[in-house]
Parts: C-alpha cells; structure tokens; sequence
C-alpha cells in the first residue's frame, strides 16, 4: 500500500521488546479514553471535563483517592489470578466465581467461630483474620481447581466452564444471605451479618493491609515467572502444551495448579471487598457489581501482557478510571453505567491493538523509479 | 402443565438460535466466544428500536444487523488481522455486557407493546427455528455451500488450493453467525421476556456455546439439546411446577449450569467419543495464514 511517497507495509514482529509493548499497551488505552468521549458527547458533555472529573476525583480528592486504592487493591488481585492461567496458555473468567466462593469461606470461618452470634462478639483477630484469609484461599482455588481439573485431565474449554461456575457460585451467594440462608443478616436486608468490629482488617490510614498481600502476591509472581522452575514450566505450557508435555511438565498439573492459585488470589479478592474494605465489612446486596468488576482483572492482565509488576501501574489506572466513572454519572447526571461501558470500549481497543503486538508497520520512502533496462535478477 | 412445555419451547428457541449461529461459524473455523455479548446487543438495540417505532418487525431487524455487524467485527479481527479468536470474542462480550448496561438503563422496564400471537400455544419463533435448523443442515451437508464452509473448517490450506476463498467463505459464515446470534437476543427481550433489566441474559450465551460444543457440530443434535436445555432452564425458573418446595429456588438456579458441567464431561470420555465420534473442525479457532 502506498500513501503520498511512502510505501507502507506490515511486517511480522520476532520480537516484542518491552517498551514497544508499553507503548502499544498506552495508545489503546488513549484510543479508548478518545472512542469513549462519544458517550460524553451524546450525553451532552464536554469529555474534556468529563476526564478532569474523572481524574480529579480519583486522584486528588480525599473522598475518591481510598475508594480507587481499595478497587486498586482489589483489581491487582484480579488480575493476578487471570494473569497465571494466562501465562499457561490457559483462560481464566472465573475470577467472580472464585471471589464469591473465597468470601463465603472467609464468612463461613467467621461464622463457625462465633461471628455471627453478636456484632460487639469480642473475637481474636491475630487468630481470626488468619483464618479468613486461608479460608477465603481455599474457597477460590477449590473453585478454580475444578476448572483447571477439568481442562488438565479431560481438554474441557476452560472459558465455558470457568464462566458457568460464575453463575453457579452467584447462586450460592444468593442462597447463602437471602432468604433464611445461613449466612443471612438478623435484619434480612438480601446480605450477609456484618463483621464484629474486632475482627475488622488492620488499616493503615485508610487503607487496610491486603495493599501488602496484593502487591506483594504481583511481587512473587513476577519473580516465579523470572527465576523459578515452576514458572518457566508454567511458561512452557503456554507457548506449546505438546511440547512442555514431551519435556516432561504434566499438563493436568500446569492446568491443575495454576487455576487453583488464580483462584486463591481471587479468594482473597473476595476477602478484601467483603471484610477489609472500610464501610462495607459485610457480603453486600450488590454483591454482583463486585463480581463484575473483576472482569476488569481480563483486560488488566491482558494489557499488561501477563506481566505482574506492569499490572500493578495499569490497575491502578482501571481503579481509578471505574471509580471515577461512576462519579461523574452522578455528578454529571449521567444514565447508571458509565462505569460498564468504559470497561466495554477499554477492552475493544484492546482487542484491536492486539494486532499490534504482532505485527509492525514499516514506512519506507518510495526511490525515484528507476529505469527498466529488462534485465530481471 | 402445558403453559410450562410451551414457555419450555420458547426458552429453547432462543438457544437454538444462539447455538446455530455459533454452529455455522465454527464449522467455517471461526471460534466467538463473545454469543452472551451479540446477543445482549441484539436484545438490547431490539428492544429500544421495538419500542421507540412500537413495531416487532423494526425491532428484530435492527437486532439482525447490529447482530451482523458484530459477526462482521469479529471477522475483522480474526479473520484479516488474524488474531487470536478468543481474545476477540471476549472483547465482543465485555463491549456488550459493559455498553448495553449503559445504553439500556434508561429503557429498564416492560416493553409495553402486544405479545406477538402464538401459533397452537408457541410463539410462531419456534417454528421458525426448527424450520432453520433443518434448512441449514441441509445445507451444511448437502449443497456445495456446505462443503465449502466445512473444507474451509477442516483444512483450510487443502481448501484454498481447490480454489475455496477461505476469507470470503469464513465472513459470510462470521456474518450469518452473528446475525442469528442478535436474533437470539431479541427473541429473549422482545417476545420470551419483554423486559429489560441489568445483564438480564445471566448466562443464555454461555450454555448456547457449550450446546455447540455437545451437539458435535450437528445441527439436529443442537436443536434436540436446546429442547432439553430449554425445559431445563425453564425448571429452574419454576421448579414448584414439579418438585414442590424441594430446594431453595437459588439452589435450583444453578442446576442448569451443573448439568452443563455433567454433560461436557460425560462428552469428553473416551467411551463417548469412541462411540460418536466428534465432529470437531479440525482448523477451530486457528488464523488461516497463506502458506
């Protein structure tokens, strides 16, 4: 193809180095902050002030800053548990599922040992909040195991299955606080007892200590994914399953362990939501918003390009962009959702910059055409 | 009793569309994973257009095309940009899901308009899908079409050099595909339920793909499995139709989703795939790159 004079080709990338990947990762982001300015505009906003709202209040005021933190926090762990699938060549959309079932084990812990029996119960946190957070744990991977399981040992697609135990574990929830269920607040609101105050998560500021867990957990994995066995296995299975089983790296065990620790890490995103976070220490009636968000931790993870430390920069951004969307819906008296469609644009501009991360386009300027003399070779 | 059959028969016209479109597209070698996202789109912009022109024909033309059009992005994506097909339909279904919350808020609530007629009982879209779905297997396995479409999801190289267009044959298959895809949709909003409510589908796309995936790529099987799938879900709406008080109605949301669960591993054994063969297209979910 040639435009004015220059030819303009696409050539196929051998390799993608780091910053050309940063680069790509930004203009769709920008490209989307751009398509997305239309919903402003047909809403009859200056998009330019609809992004200084936006930016503002998730970043430079004292109400938006905890919000976007704790959804930072909570968005990190999200994509954590995309994140180490993905490395395997595996998907995992079970991020919601796996949160649910990690807060129902968090709320189960708590009930088992008395938490529901009396809002000023007098529980140990040093023991109890331990527990929850295994619990939380071991609900998410037992969750994300039964997917792994299924597509290790039985080649079952790993994105129908993770995808209908989403709505398997969003029942449960329901079952579990509505309606008489076990785990129902004494108040019957459709939600959960609320945490006794003693075992409120430890704040710093206000912002509670999973910050630790989620940038910590970003830190080992990248680190796993550099230097460890477990992670170049984990990388061997992602660019040929045929060829890591050949060298001897189990299939069943890749898909097996790698949903089963996604899934931890989105239990414990589930623990965050419901018992760190300041203000809510309850499974929430909305609860269902929470497990769309971690749909965020999709595109997170795939704009970071399954890098753990480039995730934690962009989820941040993403905190801040869905906090402050739905900020400007109220302000701006925008119709609900603003915060859903940006999610929607942000991940189709991703899909089309995917390209990007394959193939390069080189301008070359055309030379004066020079004479045919008929001699070919 | 008979109320349930036919609403039973109507929640399985909306996988058999569904589940058809996804059919004709993987048997061309295109894998969208992004149904629950076209089909939100079509029962969406189905069901304002419906509403605003007050006329089921606009409704379930405009959700055709946005159907259509999405299939065409699809296309775009995976097939000239070659890129990774479950990358794009996820993009499809999280751009659906996230912009059809925003765009349908406002519209939240009751259609509003007349139930279209029913015919002995069943909406007339019933039989519109069976008549579909023996017209395309007719096509698929008879016609020269569908030898084209299924050597361009064998062997797609093989194909090109029998002179096959592998792109022209994979787009009007993506198009189709999301055509039927966007009719699902609206049959859910404008004449199953004519409501809209936040992410209303809860999963409708997800069991039609994994329908495809039981059905073996044959369309007589796929409509036999929107059948049961069709009661099914209906019976979990209302299990007190026939186990009166058994389990919590929650509880009786998830058996749908567990039987899927029961069904791809039954399908994945050995002994089942020994005795019926899967039929899988062998160049699913691959980019075709000339050689």
């Amino acid at each position: 193809m040639t435009i004015g004079s220059y030819s303009v080709r696409l050539e196929k990338r051998t390799l993608l180095r780091s910053w050309e990947a940063a680069l790509i990762s930004i203009l769709a982001i920008v490209l989307a902050l751009v398509l997305f300015s239309l919903i402003f505009i047909l809403a009859g906003i200056n998009p330019l002030v609809a992004y200084q709202e936006i930016f503002s209040y998730a970043f430079a005021n004292r109400f938006g800053l905890p919000l976007v933190i704790n959804r930072f926090i909570f968005l990190l762990l999200c994509t954590s548990a995309f994140i180490i699938p993905y490395r395997a060549g595996l998907w995992n959309i079970g991020m919601t599922g796996q949160l649910y079932m990690g807060s129902l084990g968090a709320f189960g812990v708590l009930m088992a040992l008395g938490g529901k029996e009396s809002i000023s119960a007098e529980l140990n946190p040093f023991v109890l909040i331990p527990l929850m957070l295994v619990a939380a744990a071991i609900g998410g991977a037992v969750i994300g195991a039964i997917a792994g399981v299924l597509k290790g040992r039985f080649n079952i697609n790993e994105i129908v299955v993770t995808m209908i135990l989403n709505f398997i574990a969003y029942w449960l929830v329901a079952y579990m606080i509505k309606e008489g269920g076990a785990f129902m607040n004494p108040g019957g609101r459709g939600e959960s007892f609320e945490l006794p105050p003693s075992v409120y998560a430890p704040l710093l500021g206000d912002i509670p200590f999973t910050i630790f867990l989620a940038l910590g957990l970003a830190l080992l994995l990248y680190f796993v994914f550099a230097k460890t066995r477990l992670g170049y296995e984990i990388k061997a299975h992602g660019h040929s399953p045929a060829a890591a089983r050949y060298s001897g790296i189990s299939p069943l065990g890749i898909s097996f362990l790698t949903f089963a620790l996604g899934g931890a890490i989105a239990g414990l995103a589930g623990y965050h939501y419901f018992a760190a976070v300041p203000g809510v220490y309850k499974i929430a009636r909305n609860y269902g918003y929470f497990g769309d968000l971690a749909f965020y931790g999709i595109i997170c993870g795939l704009i970071s390009q399954g890098n753990p430390l480039a995730a934690i920069p962009i989820t941040l951004l993403f905190g801040g962009l869905s906090v402050g969307g739905r900020f400007v819906q109220g302000k701006l008296h925008m119709s609900f959702g603003v915060d859903y469609a940006l999610l929607g644009v942000l991940m189709i501009s991703l899909v089309a910059f995917q390209f990007f991360y394959r193939y390069r386009i080189i301008w070359t300027k055309i030379a004066k055409e020079s004479p045919d003399v008929g001699v070919s070779g | 009793m008979w109320e349930f059959l036919a609403r039973s028969l109507e929640a399985s016209t909306i996988f058999t569309f569904a589940g058809l479109g996804e059919l004709i597209g993987q048997r061309s070698g295109i894998l969208n994973v992004g149904i629950e996202g076209v089909m939100l789109f079509g029962a969406t912009l189905g069901f304002m257009a419906a509403q605003s022109t007050e006329s089921y024909a606009i409704g379930f033309l405009v959700a055709i095309a946005i159907g259509g059009l999405l299939g065409l992005l699809h296309g775009f994506f995976s097939i000239t940009l070659g890129g990774d097909q479950v990358v794009s339909g996820m993009g499809i279904w999280i751009l659906g899901f996230g912009l059809t919350t925003y765009i349908g808020m406002p519209f939240t609530g009751p259609l509003g308009l007349p139930r279209i007629p029913t015919i002995l009982g069943v909406s007339p879209l019933f039989y519109i899908g069976v008549v579909l779905v023996v017209i395309t297997w007719f096509v698929l396995s008879k016609t020269s079409l569908g030898l084209r479409i299924r050597s361009v999801g064998e062997n797609p190289s093989v194909a090109e050099v029998s002179g096959v267009s592998i792109a022209k044959t994979r787009y009007l298959c993506v198009t189709v595909s999301g055509m039927l895809m966007g009719l699902a949709g609206a049959i859910y909003s404008l004449d199953y339920n004519p409501v809209w409510n936040y992410n209303f589908l809860m999963g409708w796309g997800f069991i039609a793909l994994a329908l495809v995936f039981f059905s073996m790529w044959n369309p007589i099987i796929l409509l036999g499995g929107s059948l049961l799938f069709g009661t099914l879900w209906q019976l979990s709406l209302n299990p007190q139709l026939v186990l009166p008080g058994l389990l919590s109605r929650y509880i009786w949301r998830t058996v749908p989703f567990i039987i899927t669960l029961g069904v791809l591993l039954l399908m994945s054994t050995k002994w089942f795939r020994t005795k019926w063969g899967a039929a899988k297209p062998e160049a699913l979910g691959e980019p075709y790159e000339k050689g």
